[in-house]
């Protein structure tokens, strides 16, 4: 009984999790998106997605295998039933008035192209498999589900992204080949999907026997190849815009942008401990000084080159973070996050201000800044920008990683954890703390100068309070105080929302989802530091969080 | 000669009025102690001295230098560290992680991994638990880790902070044991307790506050047997 039950509120559940995103328009703007060209499209997928997701957590603990089955079955069968009916009451009640998505197209996605009656018929039967079917993915042998996990999410990456790939297969002979095989000019050809899923699965399959036939990695083991295979990745990131042209060098750029911020924002949050959310002050301070500094214009100050600016651009912000962080020395914790909001904002209305204007160039901004050339070449492209940004986050990584295990990276670590000891310890609170907002502050201000120039021109509106909360946001998924975390968080909060660049308006949903999401499973990021996941781990052998959750 | 000498110091949080000028002296290579009820003032004293809290007025003199002005991670640089009240160990940090941030202010390789050793022999249950998370350590042992910690210092003088609270009566005895055995190594040592019975029996000079102020001083043995202290404290 409780089994059933719990199955029916899961299946509840992610009905209204489908009837959210069916009325907020995200449904319908994914199907826009073919899979495999005229069978599969996006939306159909993220729909098949939450059935089978449904039906994984409504067989979870549900005992025998004929149980989960039939728990799986139900609360699939729930969630249908809820988008059947949503289906039903968008093609007999005008609901546009209210809802603007809810349009003929979108009742037409969700019926399948039937009439409302089969249509919800088929809804019901979709979400029952799709639930039944979750429940035995549950059920098989590890290897297998693996397997065909990868497979679809190859597929699925493949279709998705089906122009940037096929963009950097623009070649003849045996690429162009293998191309014509797996697309057409508009998505997959379902030959290509088959194969892409055959092979990605046939290799997990391969991957995962080898590995278990004879021992358990050790962690060692685990970190090493991690490691591997993020290097691996590392290098066809730094090969695509070469491959793939302007478009993804300027998102990479971005990527790049938000990764020095976010090693900046790292060692002040995720190693000292400072929850700053002012932190796009001083992007904006190394931004206005390599303004100031090389504009051409009649603001312009010095017209210096970018590349003596740059390094000014760097020691100012230093300097701002240090006078950033007199004031708020003393302010601990919650209120700290509030005080810096403040600063933060402080800086930018300052920018803005009348007062500041014959200086700054108020609302105007600051236009005419020069690119940056080596010797006669100028980096003007945004692939050359991009292996600028490259280069300089590769110098601030090392950076960062030989700071978090200096002595002062220790400190930091021991003030985060307690003050008071901290100092009882020998640690020098004001200069370690002030270290930590200017070191902060100097990564930031490398951003905000390659920032500059990539734009040719700045204004106060880019320096929205937005933008420390990406940044905060990116070291939270990515895993706090953790450098390879870093990276991955902005790759996969800034980078692949710029790529599906036509969901712009729902990209907030898609973090606040993404940060619930890890919250709740993966509290410690996507690739933590050590220290942090011991710390969550070892908390998590006291008290069962899942088991806590659940309800009685 | 006086180690730590504290004079007329008067500290305020606000306008409450926790210290209301008091006077007390350490002697070099000495155990003094501090006993008093909950709210006394005892830990106020502590972290005056360690210059977490500054005085309103009085002055605190170590080794002949006044205190005043200056920073905890200076005071601790002197060679004067606290164990703070309720074992504030880095929880997320193993023991042996601890221990390496108690050296913090040392760059002697090899004196620290020598202190280590000896602490290790001093503290044998530490040993079998350096991978360990601390946070994950019984109330004892991570009272040995916040000790341990702080004498990787290699201090001159240590501040303890009720080491005995919380723990079973077994404990608390090997507690004062240890107290004795870091002090015959040489390090004074003022010890701030509600055990009164304990501290006083292994303190070679004793101080009664109450409400920020000091009510009964002399030698530990005397305290015992005076009259008004059996009374109020070891009933
Ligand atoms: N941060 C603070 N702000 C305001 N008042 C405080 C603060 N810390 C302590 N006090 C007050 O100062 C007085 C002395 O506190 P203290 O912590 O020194 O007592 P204690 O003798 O160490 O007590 P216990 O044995 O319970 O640890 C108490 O009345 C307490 O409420
Ligand atoms: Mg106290």
């Amino acid at each position: 009984m409780k089994t059933l039950t719990k199955a029916a509120t899961t299946g509840l559940l992610f009905g209204v999790g489908g009837v959210y995103l069916a009325l907020v328009g995200l449904l319908e703007m994914m199907q826009a998106r073919p899979i495999v060209f005229g069978a599969v499209n996006l939306g159909q997928a993220v729909l098949a997605l939450l059935a089978l997701a449904c039906g994984v957590v409504a067989a979870r603990d549900a005992g025998p295998a004929f149980a989960r089955a039939g728990a799986g079955l139900l609360g699939g069968l729930v969630a249908g039933a809820l988008m059947a009916l949503l289906q039903v009451i968008v093609a007999t009640v005008p609901l546009q008035g209210m809802f603007i998505a809810a349009s003929p197209a979108l009742r037409n996605m969700l019926a399948f192209g039937f009439a409302p009656g089969p249509g919800a018929l088929a809804m019901l039967l979709g979400g029952g498999i799709g639930g039944l079917a979750g429940a035995v993915l549950a059920v098989t042998l590890p290897s297998l589900r693996r397997a065909i996990v990868a497979g679809a999410a190859a597929v699925v990456i493949a279709g998705v992204f089906q122009e940037l790939i096929q963009l950097m297969m623009q070649y003849e002979g045996i690429i162009g080949w293998i191309r014509d095989f797996v697309y057409t000019w508009q998505g997959l050809r379902p030959q290509g999907a088959v194969a892409i899923f055959v092979i990605a699965g046939g290799t997990s399959l391969v991957l995962s026997h080898r590995s278990s036939a004879d021992h358990v990695p050790s962690p060692d083991e685990r970190r090493r190849r991690r490691f591997i295979s993020a290097g691996v990745a590392l290098l066809v990131l730094v090969l695509m815009p070469l491959l793939a042209g302007a478009y993804i060098g300027e998102v990479l750029m971005l990527v790049g942008l938000y990764i020095l911020m976010g090693m900046g924002l790292n060692l002040e949050v995720g190693l000292a401990g400072l929850l700053d959310l002012g932190f796009v002050a001083f992007f904006a301070v190394g931004a206005y000084t390599t303004a100031l500094l090389t504009s051409g214009s009649s603001i312009g100050l010095l017209h210096l080159s970018y590349w003596e600016a740059m390094p000014i651009a760097v020691l100012i912000s230093i300097l701002g973070g240090v006078l950033f962080g007199l004031p708020v020395l003393g302010v601990r914790g919650d209120y700290l996050a509030v005080a810096t909001l403040g600063l933060g904002e402080i800086v930018r209305i300052v920018v803005l201000s009348d007062f500041a204007a014959p200086l700054l160039g108020g609302p105007q901004g600051v236009l005419d800044i020069p690119k940056p050339s080596i010797g006669s070449f100028e980096l003007g492209s945004p692939v050359k920008l991009f292996y600028l940004t490259l280069v300089c986050a590769g110098v601030a990584a090392f950076i960062a990683w030989r700071l978090e295990n200096s002595r002062l990276g220790r400190a930091w670590e021991a003030l985060r954890d307690d003050e008071d000891v901290a100092q009882a310890l020998g640690v020098n609170l004001i200069r370690s703390k002030l270290l930590a907002y200017g070191l902060g502050a100097a990564f930031a201000g490398l951003g905000g100068s390659i920032f500059a120039t990539m734009l040719g021109s700045v204004y106060p509106s880019s320096f929205q309070l937005l933008i420390s909360i990406n940044v905060l946001a990116l070291i939270i998924v990515g895993g706090m105080g953790s450098l390879p975390g870093v990276v991955l968080g902005a790759i996969a909060l800034i980078g692949l929302p710029e790529l599906l660049r036509e969901f712009g308006e729902y990209r907030y949903l898609f973090y606040g989802a993404a940060l619930i999401v890890m919250m709740r499973w993966k509290p410690e990021g996507l690739w933590p530091s050590e220290v942090r996941s011991r710390e969550l781990h070892a908390a998590a052998g006291e008290a069962e969080p899942v088991a806590a959750m659940e309800p009685g | 000669m006086a180690l730590l000498e504290l004079s007329d110091v008067q500290v305020f949080y606000d306008k409450i009025e926790a210290l209301k000028g008091i006077s007390l002296s350490v002697e070099a290579g000495r155990i003094a102690t501090l006993v008093g009820a909950n709210g006394a003032g005892k830990s106020t004293t502590l972290r005056a001295v360690s210059g977490l809290i500054h005085p309103r007025a009085g002055t605190i003199r170590y080794d002949g230098t006044t205190l005043a002005g200056r920073q905890p991670h200076e005071i601790t640089a002197m060679g004067l560290v606290q164990v703070p009240e309720g074992r504030r160990i880095f929880g997320r940090l193993t023991v042996e992680e601890n221990l390496a941030m108690g050296a913090f202010t040392r760059h002697d390789r090899r004196g620290i991994a020598e202190d280590r050793e000896r602490l290790l022999q001093l503290f044998p249950r530490l040993r079998e638990r350096l991978r360990q998370v601390a946070g994950t350590l019984s109330g004892g042992e991570q009272q040995m880790v916040a000790t341990a910690r702080a004498l990787m210092a290699r201090p001159s003088m240590l501040l303890m902070d009720e080491p005995s609270m919380g723990l079973a009566p077994m404990l608390v005895e090997q507690v004062f044991e240890t107290i004795r055995t870091i002090n015959a190594d040489g390090v004074t040592i003022l010890l701030v307790e509600q055990n009164a019975l304990m501290a006083l029996s292994i303190a070679d000079h004793g101080y009664v506050l109450e409400s920020g102020r000091i009510v009964l001083s002399g030698p530990g043995r005397d305290l015992l047997d005076d009259e008004r202290v059996r009374h109020a404290y070891l009933g």
